[in-house]
């Protein structure tokens, strides 16, 4: 594409002058887009006016940030058409989007760390000469900052600064560059409480500039605050029920928490299981305080308090991101307590190592099986004995048994219904329900006494899903404690005795399976916390 | 030993000249990893630069000529290891490992060809020395130092130049971004991939203007393997140097006067005790490890450094 | 404060050989063998444009290599410090690690081995050997380890740390054998050590009569030993299988109970103890003494020779044989056919360059028209 920015808007605001809100600024239809097995986008539309802010609404994995990547250039779409004030656009790369006037503020920030803020600002479109005048350009970006109400110092290093700072910066490279319409993906995934207000107040300022923002989200308070129009995608798909009418979107003020959350999570409401057996008294796992950081050093958990008893399943349920897998490291040895105590049985086990915890009878299906839960290049046979390796059977005094192994993964692999059953099988040829079966039947052969479970059938067809649910519930029945994470609400509501909620690293509300209806999940899950009664 | 053999003007004239090759290729490491890419090949591409270099002034009696050919062999063999790296996205350690020894192997291979055992002819078109009338007034040192080969004042020159290109420029910045967040820099619309590819073409330049210095400068002649590891010593300066020209300059002058010392102090001694000069040379590799392991300050490298990258599903 | 970037020395983050292509023609020795293929092709054009006759250079390649029994023992003395030095790098590549160093911890294993051998040259050989063979093996693994623990404790890149040791301990035995502590008058005129005792002397193994003036000496069998001990080690114990745990799967091992930090160091010690044990040979079987400069480089060729085999034993062996069949084929060349022994260091790095640009199996696979997937760890 190679109209120049400027003509493009002159001619965008005389059409707004002329025809204030005929045409849409932008209109997404049908976009579909696949990356390998995965149909993320199934034909998905999106109409946003000019000067409105519009949220586009969704858990993980609806297919938001893939939209706007599309929309972005980042990606290019297998089928469906983007017009732009009126006019169908074809996208190659950012470029193109930046010189329509589309500019992406990205949940992972886009700068880089050792530049300064208005090197950042200015990078790729610096608009001097070749020497680089850091007065000019520092200059360039104080007047900007002024303009909008937003502030920043254009000097201090992007690695020196807190991340709701940072996220200024991505916002003045968008203003930089002269975007009309501002595309904030999960904005507040990464801001405290007063950052939040702080960036609400900016959102505010730029509508009021003449700017068109479009909000992704899966957060209901800032959707309530701050937005006039929503649209809400679900598992690739456009999706609203309104009295049975199907409808595009939804205007904020027109509608509540309760309805947005029934559309993002909920389809027909499920019937609940029952129970087989009621759970037991003695309690095996008990957390208090814990406290804990993520990867990048921002707190993680902030204070988690359950308790789990045998013969119990308590579902974790939350969207993801909110501190489940820290604590599932945390549980397992692999990330360090900062704060609180885990016991298991009455052993204080916050400080040991995964060997050690496992030698406990904890057993562990991770939320990625092919990175941390198998090794893929090994066997069946291999894998089955993963932790295992170095005793009996397997190993005496010092050296591996290879038949011993093979005829254990034969008999795992078939109880477990491993398909093909063949023990030497390389692990990383197998289907995603075959390799969550060898997982589960490395960690549940054994009787152990608490099962640490994280989206165990993600990625996995139903037959296989039905699988993995039934031996859980054949552990429960066992006597085993189980700690099911998971973001498939269903998943959680069909397994759990109890359901415990996690929102930004606290749990928020601990429910009993009877009384914790879709829609009061999808509430606790976006954050909307309700009423003390 | 003597105050003379410690720092006599003799040893510092000999510290800015042993300093010079290595610098070169520590200007060559420093400008390719600053895109993100690791080059290993910079010890071949300074013996390919030695040996094309003497090659061509044997040719064509230029010395103008002979160093074109020099660097642009370096730039070929550096080429390689770019479509290697950026292209194949294979493994940058090993594809440049490779290249290192395809280059000993190939110039020792032509050099038996070519000039079998008598060994490179002696009337080879040398690079001049140029004396800088203004040091010469320096005291105690001004003598001797203002007396070398023009290859060390271009050196010096390319040292400020490179400084003020990555950091005072604008293609210098985007280098830099490109070398530490290249996502972030496509994004942005920058040209990752082809930034990278004259990232490292230059580094080969540098490098192989670092080996016809040894082969035209200072022995007027080409022997197998002469550059002796100094590409590798030089990727040793980048680190210590904090991938900066500047500091590449003053890690290539404490190694050069390690080596410097090391002649100087032959056959020296403190009291009876003989001085161990040969221990004296593994300062700098010690010095290094030291550097990157976090024991002298903090040394990183560009945060994409050695990370192929991979760009997105468009255009 | 937070930011999206972790700091990491120089270099990438798995090891090469680690990623293993799924596609089943890919993982036979189809790709080592066209590699090789491929290189002295590249080889032959190389000689024909200097103006030799390629078919009668390969030809003496070859006869120098296999040509008579005495020329078939020269290339197995060739062959057996590359096997051990082959193990070595290969066994550091099983954990995810690259050891350059192969070079300076044969060489380091070779200085031990040649001071103790001298030291106590008078002990008898049941004393004397053991000493020799320990010192050899211990020295190789103590230096080795030096780089795993900075990796593991620090995450510094074992690509420099092998690199600059490389250089330290070539300047340390310049020191030793230059008038230096172990610096001995001898006939050969070149800076050296004095000679091992008798009883640490590797006995050469096949008689006079059968093969004059051979120096096939009992190295091999430590070798073979090695190679036997490289699979027993990596498939038959529980180290092993830890270690290959870690190599393929870090993470997915790390949460099993293993710990890739204490296996990094684990995994360099025995790499270097490896590589000590090809020096002590190369001292206790061929040169009866230390001196400076002694190793062909070994350690370098030994890069190529673990990726080529593939890290396997079988693999290592022949790729070893290989260029030990270079080594030796490429002097008798040189003097035969005047095309220059240097030829077969281009046809080795051409290998190397072709195994690491996995050229092989992208051509391959375009022809096919697919992508190659990896099943990375």
């Amino acid at each position: 594409m190679t109209v120049s920015p400027q003509t493009e808007r002159e001619r965008g605001g005389m059409a707004t002058a002329v025809a204030a809100e005929s045409v849409p600024l932008l209109e997404m239809r049908g976009i579909r887009k696949r990356f390998g097995d995965l149909e993320a986008l199934k034909g998905v539309d999106l109409t946003v006016r000019q000067g409105e802010i519009h949220a586009l609404v969704g858990e993980n994995g609806a297919g938001k940030s893939t939209l706007m990547n599309v929309l972005y250039g980042l990606y290019r779409p297998d089928a469906g058409t983007i017009a732009f004030r009126g006019r169908p656009v074809h996208l190659t790369g950012p470029r193109d989007a930046i010189a329509l006037g589309i500019g992406m503020i990205h949940q992972h920030f886009m700068l880089v760390p050792p530049l300064s803020v208005a090197e950042n600002v200015v990078l790729g479109d610096e608009r001097s000469g070749p020497v680089l005048a850091e007065r000019v350009i520092e200059d360039r970006v104080r007047e900007l900052e002024k303009r909008f109400g937003i502030v920043v110092d254009p000097a201090a290093r992007v690695e020196d600064i807190p991340l709701g700072l940072q996220q200024r910066v991505e916002i003045l490279k968008v203003l930089y560059r002269g975007s009309e319409l501002l595309i904030f993906d999960e904005p507040t995934a990464v801001l405290t409480p007063q950052e939040v207000d702080e960036l609400f107040d900016i959102v505010r300022g730029l509508r009021d500039e003449g700017k068109t923002l479009i909000l992704i989200t899966h957060k209901l308070r800032e959707v309530m605050a701050v937005t006039d129009r929503i649209t809400v995608l679900r598992g690739g798909q456009n999706v609203v029920l309104r009295g049975g009418q199907k409808v595009a979107e939804l205007i904020t003020k027109d509608t509540n928490p309760a309805e947005i959350a029934r559309a993002m999570v909920g389809r027909e409401l499920k019937e609940l299981r029952a129970r087989a057996t009621p759970p037991r008294e003695q309690v095996v796992l008990e957390v208090r305080g814990l406290q804990a950081r993520s990867d990048r050093g921002a707190p993680a958990l902030q204070g988690i308090d359950f308790t789990v008893r045998a013969g119990e399943i308590l579902g974790v349920a939350g969207v993801g991101g909110n501190g489940q897998s820290e604590l599932a490291q945390c549980l397992l040895g692999l990330r360090k307590v900062m704060g609180g105590t885990i016991h298991i049985g009455g052993i204080d086990i916050s400080r040991d190592d995964p060997k050690r915890t496992r030698a406990r009878g904890v057993a562990y299906v991770p939320e990625d099986r092919r990175i941390e839960g198998l090794v893929l290049a090994f066997t069946v046979a291999d894998n089955f004995i993963l932790g295992k390796h170095d005793h009996a059977p397997y190993a005496r005094r010092g050296v591996l048994d290879p038949a011993t192994i093979l005829k254990t993964g034969g008999r795992l692999a078939a109880e477990y219904d491993v398909r093909p059953p063949n023990p030497r099988a390389i692990v990383a040829n197998l289907s995603g329900g075959n390799q969550q079966k060898v997982v589960l039947g490395r960690e549940l052969s054994e009787q152990p006494k608490l099962i640490v479970v994280s989206q165990p059938t993600r990625g996995l067809d139903i037959a296989a899903t039905e699988y993995v649910h039934e031996r859980l519930l054949e552990q429960r029945g066992r006597g085993a404690a189980i700690l099911l994470i998971s973001s498939e609400l269903d998943e959680i509501r069909g397994l759990s005795d109890r359901i415990a909620v996690m929102y930004e690293g606290r749990i928020v509300a601990v429910l009993d399976a009877a009384s914790a209806t879709e829609e009061r999940l999808g509430l606790l899950m976006a954050g909307h916390t309700e009423a003390a009664a | 030993m003597t105050i003379d053999q410690l720092i006599g003007a003799g040893v510092l004239a000999a510290t800015l000249r042993l300093a010079t090759p290595i610098l070169l290729a520590a200007l060559g490491g420093v400008v390719s990893e600053r895109s993100g890419v690791v080059n290993i090949a910079l010890e071949g591409c300074m013996l390919v630069g030695a040996f094309f270099g003497v090659v061509a002034a044997d040719q064509s009696h230029s010395v103008v000529i002979a160093l074109l050919a020099a660097v642009a062999a370096g730039a070929v063999l550096a080429g390689i290891h770019a479509v290697a790296a950026i292209h194949f996205r294979s493994d940058q350690i090993v594809s440049g490992m490779a290249l290192n020894i395809l280059a000993l192997g190939l110039t020792s291979y032509l050099d038996y060809q070519l000039y079998g055992t008598t060994g490179t002819p002696s009337d080879l078109a040398g690079v001049p020395d140029v004396e800088i009338g203004l040091l010469a007034g320096v005291p105690y040192a001004g003598d001797a130092i203002a007396h070398q080969n023009a290859i060390v004042w271009a050196s010096l020159v390319l040292v400020v130049l490179i400084q003020l290109f990555l950091f005072r420029t604008i293609p210098g910045l985007r280098l830099r971004a490109v070398g530490e967040h290249p996502r972030a820099a496509e994004t942005v619309g920058i040209a990752v991939r082809r930034t990278r590819y004259w990232a490292v073409l230059a580094s080969g330049v540098l490098a192989a203007l670092g080996g016809a210095y040894l082969s035209l400068s200072v022995a007027h002649s080409f022997t197998d393997g002469m550059t002796g590891g100094r590409g590798f010593i030089g990727l040793a300066a980048m680190i210590f140097g904090r991938w900066t020209p500047v500091g590449a300059l003053v890690a290539s002058l404490i190694f050069g006067y390690g080596t410097a010392l090391s002649f100087s102090l032959q056959g020296a001694s403190i009291g009876d005790v003989r001085v161990p000069v040969q221990l004296l040379s593994t300062l700098p590799y010690i010095l290094t490890i030291l550097a990157v392991a976090g024991f002298v300050g903090r040394s990183r490298p560009p945060a994409a450094d050695g990370i192929p990258y991979e760009t997105e599903g468009h255009a | 404060m937070a930011s999206n970037t972790q700091a990491t020395p120089t270099g990438p983050a798995t090891a090469p050989s680690v990623r293993q292509p799924t596609a089943q023609w890919a993982r036979g020795p189809a790709v080592p063998i066209a590699s090789v293929v491929f290189a002295l092709a590249i080889g032959a054009v190389l000689v024909l444009l200097s103006g030799h006759d390629p078919i009668s250079a390969y030809a003496d390649l070859f006869r120098g290599a296999f040509g008579s029994p005495y020329d078939i023992t020269e290339t197995l003395i060739q062959t057996i410090p590359l096997v051990l030095a082959g193990l070595s790098v290969a066994v550091a590549f099983r954990t995810g690690l690259f050891n350059i160093g192969a070079e300076s911890q044969l060489l380091i294993g070779a200085v031990a081995a040649g001071a103790v051998g001298a030291r106590f040259a008078d002990l008898p050989g049941f004393l004397l050997f053991p000493m020799v063979l320990a010192a050899g093996i211990g020295a190789g693994a103590a230096w080795a380890a030096i780089a795993g623990y900075l990796k593991a404790a620090r995450g510094v890149n074992e690509v420099i740390t092998t690199i600059m040791q490389n250089y330290i301990v070539v300047f340390v035995m310049h020191w030793l054998l230059q008038n230096g502590p172990m610096t001995a008058p001898n006939a050969l005129g070149t800076p050296a050590s004095s000679p091992i005792g008798a009883g640490a002397v590797l006995p050469i193994i096949i008689p006079n009569e059968l093969v004059p003036l051979t120096r096939l000496h009992a190295g091999i069998f430590l070798a073979i030993g090695a190679v036997v001990v490289f699979w027993f080690l990596l498939w038959r114990t529980p180290l092993g299988y830890e270690l290959r745990a870690v190599g393929l799967g870090a993470r997915a091992a790390a949460q099993a109970g293993i710990d890739p930090r204490t296996h990094t160091v684990m995994a360099m010690a025995i790499a270097g103890g490896f590589a000590g044990l090809a020096g002590m040979i190369q001292v206790t079987g061929v040169f009866h003494r230390v001196f400076d400069g002694f190793s062909a480089g070994y350690g370098f060729d030994a890069i190529a020779v673990a990726l080529l085999g593939k890290n396997s034993p079988i693999g290592i062996v022949l790729a070893a044989l290989l260029f030990g069949a270079f080594a030796r084929g490429g002097s008798i060349m040189q003097a035969n056919a005047g095309v220059s022994s240097q030829l077969v260091s281009v046809i080795e790095a051409i290998v190397l360059f072709v195994i690491a640009a996995e050229l092989i199996v992208r051509l391959l696979s375009a022809r096919r028209g697919r992508k190659p997937v990896e099943a990375i760890a």
